[in-house]
């Protein structure tokens, strides 16, 4: 098992109860170890295309996107630090007679969730196998079971989102919504969604709209317009990360690796939408609120200080289900669907009423529009 | 010498020209026409919502070039079917030894000179709505009903920017009716507060960050 690993495994004298199908180390259950020796040549030569064409930076993963890149003293000192806390750990566990089975078992999951590489180069026996841990680890940790899933894109799916601003009415059940499903912090006043109370007649203006209103809704003279992350097709955000860890999917979704997420908030900055949002503390849900459905890149529980955002709700939205604020909304302000659908009810809005977008001219093709009655 | 020069710069930069304008968005010059291309070899997505709609029992119509689902309703009224006590004419029901059941009804619907109770609901047949023109309508169509003066939201509804979808994004498509979200006696809605106090934007901490 461990050959087709990326990154460097701690045997723990830990027995793990896997079930050990995969017993040459290649992935392949039938035809033997062997039947593959064309395979990987075939392999070995796309990689030494692939180097020769546009360099060896593409194909790093696990440790060596940890370890192989220049980095100054300090960047160094700092992972070397975290990695030998973590490796000490993992060893005064493994040697210690007094330590459980369980403990040792956290300090390998703690090991391995150290040294994995990024999710957007994981094969899917590596996502699968991060989730896995990330379950048990929860597991160990709080003795309760969550369900996480890697699902990755469904194939001709592109999600697109349609708001009509005639009809919202600033009722914030979206927010309370989104605030449950995604399991966001319930101190701090984070939220993805953000409804803006504008007065009628005098267009957007953002620095004017009351953001703060408490009242009752629909007030006279004003109407109401929510903004979120837009999951632009051409994203600024992710092209200003400097560690890849935001990425378009290919339904159309911009997410985030939390993992690998080093909080530096430059996609904050680049955002021209406001779309993004910061963990400045660590985010804490009662236990029984916790949402338990969860997608490694959706809603399951963040750190402090790393970014975060909607993601159209990607462990709903990828089961075929809606986004949690348009099933919250009451008034059907909201329209979310696939845009490579002809019959879609998002195409029908796109084609047949006058719908906007916001900062059209910047060219970010955001996949989210406007529309009134 | 000179000459030779010449041409080889200019091919050296005609090949770089070729090879070094190559955009990274793809073949799609902008979201329209990805949407356009890509959705041309659309084959339909092996999700569906219909494991979301268990719970609610569906009628599928058809109007036009739509064909979707919607809430049934007769099984949702409290007291269908209607004739089991209206055997007697309305006004008979009216007096006060008889007993009440939905005599709080009024209707705040248009005007008095636009609608009455008869406009939607027929004496000889409480059982069914009928049209403007007296042709009968079921109570799980009421739809057409109100299709008769809101054509505008008629058609927004067909289409889907009017109302409200239920189960999943992915098809079948069921929508909401009218009257799951509209009261016919009385179809606006009143104010009412939010149900959470609206996001407090966090200011960012500046200290260190004097320029």
């Amino acid at each position: 098992m461990s050959d087709n690993k990326k990154w460097y495994s701690l045997d723990l004298n830990f027995k793990k109860k896997k079930e050990s199908s995969e017993s040459c180390g290649c992935g392949k259950t039938s035809g033997g170890c062997n039947s593959h020796n064309k395979e990987m040549s075939d392999d070995a030569f796309l990689e030494a295309a692939v180097n020769a064409s546009i360099g060896g930076e593409v194909k790093k993963d696990g440790f060596e996107q940890v370890f192989d890149v220049k980095m100054d003293r300090r960047t160094a000192f700092k992972k070397l630090t975290a990695s030998l806390l973590i490796g000490a750990g993992a060893v005064s566990t493994s040697c210690s007679v007094s330590t459980g089975e369980d403990a040792k078992e956290k300090a390998q999951i703690d090991w391995e969730e150290q040294f994995k590489g990024n999710y957007k180069l994981m094969t899917d026996e590596e996502k699968s196998g991060t989730v896995e841990r990330l379950m048990r680890s929860y597991e160990l940790r709080t003795g309760k079971n969550i369900s996480m899933t890697a699902e990755n894109a469904k194939e001709d799916v592109l999600f697109g989102y349609a708001f009509n601003i005639s009809k919202c009415q600033g009722y914030m059940d979206c927010v309370n919504a989104c605030i449950e499903e995604n399991n966001q912090d319930r101190n701090s006043e984070m939220q993805y969604i953000r409804i803006h109370e504008m007065k009628d007649g005098e267009g957007f203006k953002f620095n004017e709209a009351d953001d703060n209103y408490y009242h009752e809704v629909p007030a006279e003279g004003h109407f109401y317009m929510g903004t979120q992350c837009f999951h632009c097709d051409n994203p600024p955000c992710v092209e200003v990360c400097p560690v890849q860890a935001t990425w378009r999917e290919d339904d159309g979704l911009v997410v985030i690796d939390y993992d690998w997420c080093v909080g530096c908030r430059y996609c904050m900055a680049a955002c021209p939408y406001d779309g993004r949002r910061f963990n400045w503390s660590k985010p804490e849900v009662p236990e029984k609120e916790i949402n338990k459905n969860q997608h490694y890149l959706g809603n399951r529980m963040r750190k402090k200080g790393v970014m975060e955002k909607c993601t159209f709700c990607v462990q709903r939205s990828r089961k075929g289900q809606n986004p949690a604020c348009v099933e919250a909304c009451p008034t059907g302000a909201r329209i979310f669907g696939n845009l490579l659908d002809p019959n879609s009810t998002i195409r029908w809005v796109l084609e047949n009423k006058k719908v906007f977008r916001l900062k059209e001219d910047l060219g970010t093709e955001p996949k989210f529009w406007y529309f009134m009655d | 010498m000179n000459r030779k020069n010449y041409i080889y710069i200019l091919g050296c930069t005609c090949l770089l020209v070729l090879f070094s304008c190559k955009h990274g968005e793809g073949e799609y010059h902008s979201l329209n026409d990805k949407i356009e291309g890509e959705s041309k070899k659309y084959h339909g997505t092996s999700l569906s919502s219909e494991t979301y709609l268990d719970d609610i029992k569906t009628i599928e119509i058809t109007e036009g070039e739509h064909t979707f689902l919607i809430p049934e309703r007769k099984s949702q009224i409290k007291s269908f079917a209607c004739i089991e006590c209206h055997t007697k004419p309305v006004e008979e029901l009216k007096s006060k030894d008889a007993k009440k059941a939905h005599w709080d009804i009024s209707l705040s619907h248009a005007d008095s000179n636009t609608m009455n109770c008869a406009t939607c609901h027929n004496g000889n047949d409480m059982n069914n709505l009928n049209t403007l023109t007296g042709n009968m309508v079921d109570f799980n169509s009421s739809y057409i009903l109100c299709s008769q003066c809101h054509s505008t939201q008629f058609e927004d509804w067909k289409g889907g920017a009017h109302g409200k979808r239920i189960g999943g994004w992915a098809p079948p498509r069921a929508s909401f009716t009218c009257v799951n979200c509209h009261n016919p006696h009385s179809p606006s809605f009143e104010t009412r507060w939010p149900s959470r106090l609206n996001t407090e934007q966090i200011e960012e901490p500046h200290e260190g960050l004097e320029h």
